[in-house]
């Protein structure tokens, strides 16, 4: 089995071509970004709508990479899922990473299928020693599969498991040692959920080690009074902005994306919450050195 | 026991079991400001509002005739009957017009399904897989005597539709950028269709019924003799040397080769 800390993007380290604050690249936007290339420094493509056979989103996806650092981001992957791994889904992720050499692959910590049917949603683990074995070991099934390291994005929940043995930075903390994959760090999620489970988003934070945090992703949730639902169509909500001040912080300026599915306003507006995050980056980096 | 936890949400979320409680809030944490039948409800709502977001965008006439309040009203009884079997969400909602077909409510529409079925067709043909134009000179170049055994290949997006209806006039007219008179008859009698993508081009067509046939059969790759012949019994009027070039210049042949006898 190939091991991942000496894959083919560690054995010859490239400079990382991502810094600063890219936005989620949305099919509306399209005329704006290939028309206008804005002062962007990456975007992120939400790699399951480019899974189809061919067409205009490719090209238009091929069109952005020829000017721009793109990172993929999944929600197809089911990691956590007991069926086993879709290797048509997988095959397809490859042929996309080979032509477009994506700055990062990332998917959820998280699954959403099960005996086959999928469920189109980010259900979480339980947090037990059975999905922590289950996961290590089809991560490192897929960056030997891909050649390429993967992140894992913390997910948004609305419930606990009674079975859980443990809390869900540990669970994190101990997946991502033993399979050797990064982090992708929802700071919206952590909220989130910290919210919804009445845990201290800090403890979160002060859980996951420094070193395997490689992106930060940032968004807007709803509250609907009894629990705040991860919706991404609505601006950062300060809270969120302050615990990823903390997380500059803590973790240094990791590449940060701006997330918006819902209501998902002008390009411009858009640009603006990017410009907010890269104000804060800026400001805490040069506290930190 | 994770296999075990994830079907039972499974069965939670479709909830085979008609229960109020199914049988999986019982793996769920109590306390806070949610039940656990509560929380299942969230993802519940989750699950069927994304894939309803899904079918809106692949279904965006039939929701704009039948009204939002209606068309989400009609896709999640579709969607509690027929899980998804891909990660991709473009592929889920193939067979919602023959669903809609034997939805009563949607009676006073009877050309609903066939709406449908145009706009799966349009999406297919959007995704699908790209393909190169064929060789012309070539095919003019073939000897007479092989002309017989000349095989075509569509595109791959290429969808042939009929309906009772005028649906692609229903279409345009419902399309946002749409500016032209708002008159239909609906009994102005049978079409026949050809959906699919040029280059980068979507296209869709009223052809006449024998073009339509023959294309039917260069999709299941039928040598041209087989075709000329065929058509020829079922529409006697056809004019095949018309016929031929009109289905050539349609635009929608990706490649052609002799048959091997």
């Amino acid at each position: 089995m190939l091991d991942t800390r000496h894959s083919r993007r560690d054995a010859a380290p490239n400079p990382d071509p991502l810094h600063g604050v890219g936005v989620g690249l949305r099919t509306p936007h399209f005329p704006v970004v290939l028309g206008d290339r804005p002062d962007i420094p990456w975007f992120e493509a939400l790699i399951d709508n480019y899974m189809g056979d061919g067409g205009l989103p490719v090209k238009n996806l091929e069109r952005v990479r020829n000017d721009y650092p793109v990172t993929f981001h999944g929600v197809g992957m089911s990691i956590g899922s007991s069926d086993p791994l879709n290797m048509d889904y997988l095959k397809r992720l490859k042929s996309l990473v080979d032509r477009f050499e994506p700055a990062r692959i990332s998917d959820h910590l998280c699954w959403v299928s099960v005996e086959g049917d999928y469920l189109h949603d980010l259900l979480p683990l339980p947090y037990i020693e059975e999905a922590t074995r289950h996961v290590i070991e089809r991560i490192q099934q897929v960056q030997d599969f891909l050649g390429r390291r993967i992140l894992i994005e913390n997910v948004s929940s609305y419930m606990n498991y009674k079975i859980s043995e443990m809390q869900e930075w540990e669970f994190i903390q101990h997946i991502v040692e033993k399979s050797g994959c990064d982090i992708l760090l929802d700071i919206n999620n952590v909220h989130v959920s910290a919210s919804n489970h009445n845990f201290d988003a800090n403890d979160f934070l002060k859980g996951i080690l420094v070193d395997r945090v490689k992106e930060f992703h940032l968004a807007g949730y709803e509250d609907k009074g009894t629990h705040l639902l991860d919706t991404h169509g609505e601006p950062v909500h300060d809270p969120v902005w302050t615990l990823y001040e903390q997380a500059l912080e803590r973790f240094g300026p990791v590449p940060t994306l701006i997330e918006w599915d819902n209501n998902l306003p002008t390009f411009e507006i858009l640009h603006a919450e990017a410009k907010k995050a890269e104000q804060r980056m800026k400001r805490l980096s040069q506290h930190a050195a | 026991m994770l296999h075990d936890l994830q079907y039972k949400l499974l069965q939670g979320i479709y909830n085979a079991e008609g229960s109020d409680t199914p049988e999986f809030t019982n793996s769920i944490e109590e306390g806070g400001a949610l039940s656990p039948v509560e929380r299942l409800d969230v993802y519940r709502d989750s699950i069927f509002g994304g894939m309803c977001k899904a079918l809106a965008q692949i279904y965006p006439v039939c929701q704009r005739l039948v009204g939002e309040h209606f068309f989400d009203a009609m896709v999640t009884k579709y969607i509690a009957k027929t899980p998804s079997h891909s990660p991709d969400l473009n592929n889920y909602g193939s067979n919602l017009a023959g669903f809609i077909e034997a939805f009563a409510p949607a009676e006073p529409l009877p050309y609903l399904p066939d709406i449908a079925r145009l706009e799966w067709a349009w999406h297919r043909a959007f995704y699908g897989a790209d393909s190169g134009k064929p060789d012309y000179q070539a095919l003019a170049n073939i000897p007479e005597r092989q002309r017989d055994t000349i095989v075509f290949e569509l595109f791959p997006t290429v969808t042939l539709l009929v309906s009772d209806y005028p649906i692609h006039r229903i279409w345009q007219m419902n399309q946002d950028d749409y500016e032209g008179d708002d008159e239909i008859d609906l009994d102005q009698g049978g079409i026949h269709l050809v959906v699919w993508r040029d280059g980068y081009d979507m296209r869709m067509d009223v052809i006449n019924a024998d073009e339509w046939a023959m294309l039917e059969l260069m999709k299941a790759q039928r040598p041209l003799n087989e075709i000329i012949s065929y058509v020829l019994t079922k529409h006697p009027e056809a004019d095949f040397s018309a016929l031929l070039p009109r289905v050539i210049q349609r635009g929608c042949i990706a490649s052609f080769h002799c048959q091997k006898k």
